[in-house]
């Protein structure tokens, strides 16, 4: 089909035409916006570690996996055993333990964390049985409104705002995590 | 103020007692009530079903016989409902029917806003929302939406010495009747309406009560079938009790 | 007076405990929704901004859909236009054999249901795998969905357990335990997604100021499928435009507190550009879009975000299920998209509604489904499909209410049914006596009643005065 046939029949096909909404949406505004992220992540499933900028993350990282045989990571700083940026295929990544990712803002309202992709190969996101992701405290904001007005697209064209772990329900609704993806996660609120 | 009494086709016809304690109400609440006879019906049980196009000659004579009234009040929550959403679609010729129409309990709460009424109701009593006057006429807060919680069949029934009242569990999910849905769909309506009455019986009511006798009718017809105990009373019959 | 709905829901409520369980899973996705409805004040406000973005952008679609190709194609993404479901398909399928991918996994979509495009490329030698849990299921089973997001909740523990162990895929014969087939579906499901060559997704908002496509899912299965093979392919219908990253806040904040009651999938999935040394393409699809925002009467069926809400909500759905339906979507918004499909084929699920009108209520975008049941059946006689025992009982009724004498004399015989035996009206031309007892007709009407009091009143004044 030519697009410039089907946009002349959709052009044809309005009648009356409808504005934007004028204002804004009043999304809704937390006493303490940590707290609730931290109350909404615990809600989706994740567990939440809060660190101090001076607090050692690797080790807090290995404190909460200390089965955990294999660390997948490109983040400065993050000690671990495959790095997504020099993985030659998303395969290698296969069989990773834990997984951590430096996400970029917290969204209080449904625990979600934007992780956009830095690193070469972003199946370490999905691929990691456990998934560590990172978030500065004063990078979480209340609603997806001013979560959508801050996000930037990387260099590499793709983003994801994850909620908790992976989850379904579609056996007679039981809810399982880790259907295709990490079984868990945890955040960790650094500042 | 007057107002003019709307009994629909079927209240006439099958619960002619719900026109009756109407009435009374309304005179005992000194209203200058009359019943314009050759009044029949509204029309909506052919537009339910798709045959709107049918309903257009009695929308004309529903004008024809209220037009004169200040207000018209009805026991009927799908009628008054249909009169008012309707209506206007099918005249030919400017109306004001449809916005004078209301429903006997929006009429008690909005307009005369009553606060007491004599006479005891010692039982207890759950009550079905119907469909149409919690969506349409929003006799109470949808449960779909975010809104304050309130109910008017409720409030008013408070106002009689010895009520209990209950609510269902699933306070306004539909009952099965849906007029001509009934006859198309028997199954399905059927199993409806026998989840709905389960729920009324399990609030421990001895009636269940409502402001619309064809919801009510629908139910009686189900608690028939399957044997169950329970009463059933339009709210105009319990606010008129005693009076 | 059956329908093909009413017929195929007979079949289903045939098994009483079925339908209890069935209406618990959805009415429980209702309840959920309900809890997140009220935990935001702007929930409303929410609702009737959707509603008008949606409604802004059907209207300018074709300005949108041009924003939204030329930044897929700056993003260096490559795009194609299918009229209908056959150069969907062919599209699909040109796409793949151009980069020799024997193994496709795919994300659910419900388009690609719409086009039956797993039948096609199947034919053509792909082995078509879908990842969504639920899919699978049905894929294994040979089954269609029964409802857009939660496509195998009519299937019980035990039927999955029993096709998992035919299969090989679980191992514990007699273990059905949820948790236990989910691993073994995540462990089989890993092998495809590092075996494919091309992975394809569908699409819940197409951003037009950005070029992004998003895609919302919970088990993460489309980023397996857009991570691992280099080769991502978008279907998505042109309807699935939207404005800007302002208006996907919007969207994103309803979308899946309306159709499973959380508070955002876990995974809300961006795709701008494809993958490094790797190739995206969109398939953009019409496919009878163009002709209900052309439909004068329900072009606002159109907004429909498929979220699912509208389903769950319906007393009908939850107890007739989805395979009642003869549209391969079910539900009202089904009906409406079904009759919007094919009138003459789909007249028998417009039926399927009793106008309680709940999914008005719960719609986020305010298609108000029921309420456009409603004009539906108004509109079955221009197709000849309107019950024609029905439109029998219209008119016997149009006929005694048109004339106030006639309606008079009919009431003053109704309470003579009172003396037809029960067991007479027990009879299968009756649907009333399926499930109820006939109502007794009293002696007197009220209007013989009122007309009485009024010549006895009128006879005391006489007497009085």
């Amino acid at each position: 089909m030519k697009k410039e046939q089907l946009f002349d029949k959709l052009r044809q096909g309005v009648t009356r035409q409808f504005d934007m909404p004028t204002q804004p949406v009043d999304g809704i505004v937390y006493p303490d916006v940590v707290q609730q992220f931290i109350e909404m992540s615990k809600t989706v499933g994740s567990k939440v570690i809060e660190a101090k900028t001076t607090d050692d993350l690797n080790h807090i990282i290995r404190n909460a996996y200390p089965e955990a045989k294999v660390f997948a990571s490109s983040v400065k700083g993050i000690k671990a055993d495959l790095n997504p940026d020099t993985v030659s295929t998303p395969a290698e990544l296969n069989g990773t333990d834990v997984g951590i990712v430096q996400g970029e803002i917290g969204v209080a309202e449904n625990g979600c964390i934007w992780v956009p992709q830095t690193m070469k190969e972003r199946v370490v996101c999905f691929i990691s049985e456990e998934l560590v992701i990172l978030i500065q405290r004063q990078h979480i904001v209340n609603n997806m409104h001013e979560a959508y007005k801050r996000i930037e697209m990387p260099e590499k064209g793709y983003g994801v705002f994850i909620s908790g772990p992976s989850k379904t329900a579609d056996i007679e609704q039981a809810l399982v995590m880790g259907a295709q993806a990490a079984r868990g996660v945890t955040v960790v609120i650094v500042g | 103020m007057k107002v003019g009494l709307f009994i629909p086709c079927y209240v006439d016809t099958l619960y002619p007692e719900v026109g009756v304690a109407t009435y009374r109400l309304l005179r005992k609440l000194k209203v200058d009530v009359t019943y314009p006879e050759r009044q029949t019906c509204c029309g909506q049980p052919m537009a339910n079903g798709g045959f709107q196009r049918m309903s257009g000659d009695l929308a004309e004579h529903f004008e024809d016989v209220f037009k004169d009234y200040d207000c018209i009040v009805t026991p009927s929550v799908s009628c008054s409902s249909f009169v008012k959403d309707h209506h206007p679609e099918l005249h030919k010729h400017e109306c004001s029917t449809p916005e004078k129409t209301m429903e006997l309990v929006e009429f008690l709460h909005d307009v005369l806003k009553i606060k007491e009424l004599p006479g005891e109701f010692p039982h207890v009593v759950s009550v079905h929302n119907s469909c149409h006057g919690v969506r349409v006429l929003r006799l109470s807060a949808p449960t779909e939406e975010h809104t304050k919680p309130y109910n008017k069949i409720v409030e008013l029934l408070k106002l009689k010495k010895g009520i209990t009242v209950h609510e269902p569990e699933r306070s306004d999910e539909c009952c099965g009747f849906g007029g001509m849905f009934t006859m198309e769909e028997p199954e399905v309506s059927a199993r409806m309406g026998d989840d709905k009455v389960k729920r009324h019986i399990a609030t421990g009511a001895e009636i269940i009560t409502g402001a619309d006798s064809s919801c009510l009718m629908h139910m009686r017809g189900v608690a028939g079938k399957q044997k169950y105990d329970v009463k059933f009373m339009h709210v105009a019959e319990i606010l008129a009790a005693g009076v | 007076m059956s329908t093909s709905h009413s017929k195929k829901a007979a079949q289903f409520l045939s098994n009483p405990e079925n339908v209890t369980r069935h209406d618990k899973t959805f009415w429980g996705l209702r309840q959920k929704r309900d809890i997140q409805a009220h935990q935001l004040p702007e929930w409303e406000s929410l609702r009737e901004h959707a509603s008008q973005i949606k409604e802004h952008t059907l209207t300018h679609l074709a300005d949108y859909l041009e924003q939204f190709s030329d930044n897929l194609e700056r993003n260096g993404v490559v795009v194609h236009w299918a009229k209908d479901a056959q150069e969907f398909n062919e599209i699909a399928y040109g796409i793949l054999e151009t980069h020799k991918v024997r193994k496709l996994v795919k994300s659910k979509s419900m388009l690609t249901e719409e086009c039956e495009m797993n039948d096609y490329l199947i034919k053509h030698g792909i082995d078509v795998v879908e990842t969504d849990l639920g899919e699978r299921i049905l894929q294994l089973m040979n089954l269609k969905p029964s409802h857009i997001v939660v496509p195998a909740a009519h299937i019980s523990r035990h039927d999955v357990g029993k096709i998992f162990e035919d299969l090989g895929i679980s191992k514990e014969i007699g273990n059905h335990d949820p948790t236990y087939l989910t691993q073994c579906a995540r462990y089989s499901l890993r092998q495809a997604f590092l075996e494919a060559e091309a992975g394809m997704t569908g699409c819940n908002f197409g951003v037009a100021s950005t070029g992004d496509c998003v895609v919302c899912t919970n088990e993460g299965n489309a980023d397996m499928s857009t991570s691992c093979p280099k080769l991502h392919i978008v279907s998505m219908g042109i309807d699935k435009v939207i404005p800007d990253l302002d208006s996907l806040a919007v969207f994103q904040r309803l979308l899946c507190r309306c159709g499973t009651g959380q508070p955002s999938t876990s995974y809300t999935s961006h795709y701008r550009k494809p993958r490094p040394d790797g190739k995206m393409h969109v398939i953009l699809v019409d496919n009878g879009r163009s002709d209900i925002i052309a439909n004068p009467n329900h072009w606002t069926t159109a907004k429909c975000i498929r979220c699912g809400a509208c389903m769950n909500t319906c007393p009908v759905y939850r107890r007739s299920m989805g395979y009642s339906y003869s549209y391969f979507i079910p539900g009202p918004i089904g009906v409406n998209l079904g009759m919007l499909r094919n009138p003459k084929l789909h007249s028998g699920n417009v039926s399927a509604c009793s106008l309680c009108l709940s999914c008005d209520h719960v719609c986020p975008v305010k298609v108000n489904p029921g309420s456009q049941i409603y004009t539906w059946r108004q509109e079955l006689e221009q197709f000849g499909t309107e019950n024609k025992e029905k439109r029998y009982m219209a008119e016997a009724m149009r006929r005694v209410y048109g004339s106030y004498t006639i309606y008079d004399a009919m009431v003053k015989k109704a309470s003579l049914v009172n003396y037809v035996p029960q067991k007479l009206m027990d009879i299968k031309l009756n649907p009333w006596a399926v499930g109820h007892t006939m109502p007794h007709i009293p002696k007197k009407s009220f209007h013989e009643i009122y007309r009485q009091a009024m010549k006895e009143l009128d006879e005391e004044k006489k007497k009085k005065g």
